[in-house]
C-alpha cells in the first residue's frame, strides 16, 4: 500500500524509486475492502500491514527515517519505530481515503477551505495563479475543491513506470480533472507552464522535490538543515508575475480534511536564474512548509532524502 | 541591426553566454541541448527577453516550439510577428 511519493527523475539514485511497494493483488484486496466494507474496514486492514512493515521492512524504516530523525531528534530507538509506525498509517489512511473519493464519491469527506476569499481575489489578478504544493496530506483533495475558482488547472507531475497505486478519479473511472504537464516534455514542460499562467489558468506543482530533467535549486534551511528545493517556478512566477501560493492539506479528522493557503509568495521581475535570486523566496515556501510539519507531524510524505546533498551529486549515492 | 545579430547579443548578455562572441552562435545550431546547451529556464528567460526587446509575446507550446529551434526560426517568428 506504500507508495513512494517521489519522482525518479529526482535523482539517478539506483536505489530510488517512487514506484508502490505493494504488489497489485495487495491493492486490490485494499480496494476490495473499501467496497465490501468501505474505509472503515481498510484502515483496520492498515493497522496491521503498517505494522508488519514497520517491524519487517527495514527499507520503509529508512525512508521514513530521513524526515523522522529530523523532525524528533530527541526520539530514542524505540520512540522512532513508533513515529514511523504513525506516519506510515496516516500515509496508508491517505491512499485509503483517495481510493474511497474514487470508489464512493467525494461527498465522502468534509474539506475545509482557509483563504477561498483571498483565493479568489489572487485569481482576480488575471496573471494566472502557481499553486505550490508538498507531499502532505492529500493533495488530490485540495485539487479536487478547487472549482470554485473556475480555472482550468494544469498539473505538473509524471507517473513511473510500473506504478500501481490508482487516482481517484481513476477509480471513478471519469476522466482527469486536471490537464497534465509532462516535466520530461519538450523544455520541462516551460512552454505549456507559461502558455497556461497567460491565459490565467492555475498551475500546481510540488515545491519539495525536483521533476523532469530540472536541476535548478537553490539551498533553503528545512528541519534544521539544508535541503535543495527547485526553483523553476519562481522563476516561472517572476517572467509572468503570477503569484505562488504556498497550499497545504491535511487530514483533521477520520473523513475531514483542511486546506489551507498557507503563504502567498510574490517574486518581482529579476533578471538571471541564479540560485542565489531566487533563494529568498524558496526559503519562504520551506518556512511554510516546516510550519505545516510542526503543526502536523505525521502528515509528511515525502519519503525522498531532501537533505541528501546536491542534486548533481546524488547519482553517486547509494543508500 | 539585424534580428538574428540582435538575437545573438541579446542571448549573450542576458543568458550568461559570455564565453561565445556572436559570429561563433551558427545560425541554424539548435538552441537548446546539444547545439547551444540552453535549458527549460532559458527558455523562460528566452521568451521574456524576446518580449522585452521585440514586443512580440510567445504565447504557448504551439508558438514556442517551433520558434525555439534555433536563432534562424526565432528570428523568422519575430519578424512573422511584427509583420502581422
Amino acid at each position: 500500500m506504500q507508495k513512494q511519493a517521489e519522482d525518479k527523475q529526482q535523482t539517478k539514485d539506483p536505489n530510488w524509486s517512487s514506484r508502490s511497494v505493494g504488489s497489485n493483488w495487495q491493492h486490490q484486496a485494499f480496494y476490495l475492502a473499501i467496497k465490501l466494507g468501505g474505509r472503515r474496514l481498510a484502515y483496520l486492514m492498515l493497522y496491521f500491514v503498517v505494522g508488519y512493515y514497520v517491524l519487517f521492512s527495514r527499507l520503509a524504516r529508512k525512508r521514513a527515517s530521513h524526515y523522522l530523525r529530523r523532525r524528533f531528534p530527541q526520539a530514542s530507538g524505540v520512540q522512532q519505530l513508533w513515529h514511523c509506525y504513525r506516519l506510515i498509517l496516516a500515509f496508508g489512511m491517505v491512499l485509503v481515503d483517495r481510493a474511497v473519493v474514487g470508489i464512493m464519491g467525494s461527498e465522502s469527506f468534509e474539506t475545509c477551505l482557509e483563504g477561498r476569499e483571498e483565493l479568489l481575489k489572487l485569481r482576480d489578478e488575471n496573471r494566472g495563479l502557481i499553486l505550490m504544493a508538498a507531499h502532505v496530506g492529500c493533495w488530490q483533495v485540495a485539487i479536487s475543491a478547487l472549482g470554485f475558482l473556475q480555472r482550468p488547472v494544469h498539473m505538473l507531475m509524471r507517473r513511473e513506470d510500473g506504478d500501481i497505486d490508482r487516482h481517484y478519479y481513476e477509480h471513478a473511472g471519469i476522466e482527469c480533472p486536471y490537464q497534465i504537464i509532462d516535466p520530461t516534455g519538450y523544455l520541462g514542460g516551460t512552454l505549456e507552464m507559461l502558455g497556461a499562467l497567460k491565459q490565467g489558468h492555475i498551475i500546481s506543482v510540488m515545491g519539495d522535490r525536483l521533476l523532469g530533467s530540472d536541476r535548478s535549486t537553490a539551498a533553503v534551511n528545512f528541519l534544521g538543515e539544508t535541503v535543495y528545493l527547485p526553483f523553476s517556478a519562481y522563476k516561472i512566477a517572476s517572467a509572468t508575475g503570477a503569484p505562488i501560493v504556498a497550499f497545504f492539506t491535511s487530514k483533521e479528522g477520520p473523513v475531514s480534511y483542511r486546506l489551507l493557503l498557507a503563504k502567498v509568495i510574490r517574486v518581482p521581475e529579476l533578471p538571471g536564474r541564479s540560485a542565489e535570486t531566487f533563494r529568498p523566496f524558496v526559503a519562504e515556501f520551506s518556512a511554510a512548509l516546516e510550519n505545516y510539519c510542526q503543526e502536523h507531524p505525521y502528515q509528511f510524505f515525502n519519503f525522498f532524502d531532501l537533505w541528501l546533498t546536491q542534486p548533481q551529486e546524488m547519482s553517486a549515492h547509494k543508500e | 541591426m539585424e534580428i538574428k545579430a540582435k538575437l545573438k547579443q541579446i542571448l549573450i548578455d542576458e543568458l550568461n553566454l559570455e564565453d561565445l562572441s556572436p559570429e561563433e552562435i551558427e545560425d541554424d545550431a539548435p538552441l537548446f541541448g546539444d547545439g547551444l546547451g540552453l535549458d527549460s529556464l532559458d527558455a523562460v528567460e528566452l521568451v521574456v527577453v524576446v518580449q522585452k526587446h521585440f514586443g512580440v509575446e510567445i504565447k504557448d507550446m504551439e508558438e514556442g516550439r517551433p520558434a525555439l529551434q534555433s536563432i534562424s526560426s526565432l528570428a523568422a517568428f519575430i519578424e512573422d510577428k511584427q509583420k502581422g
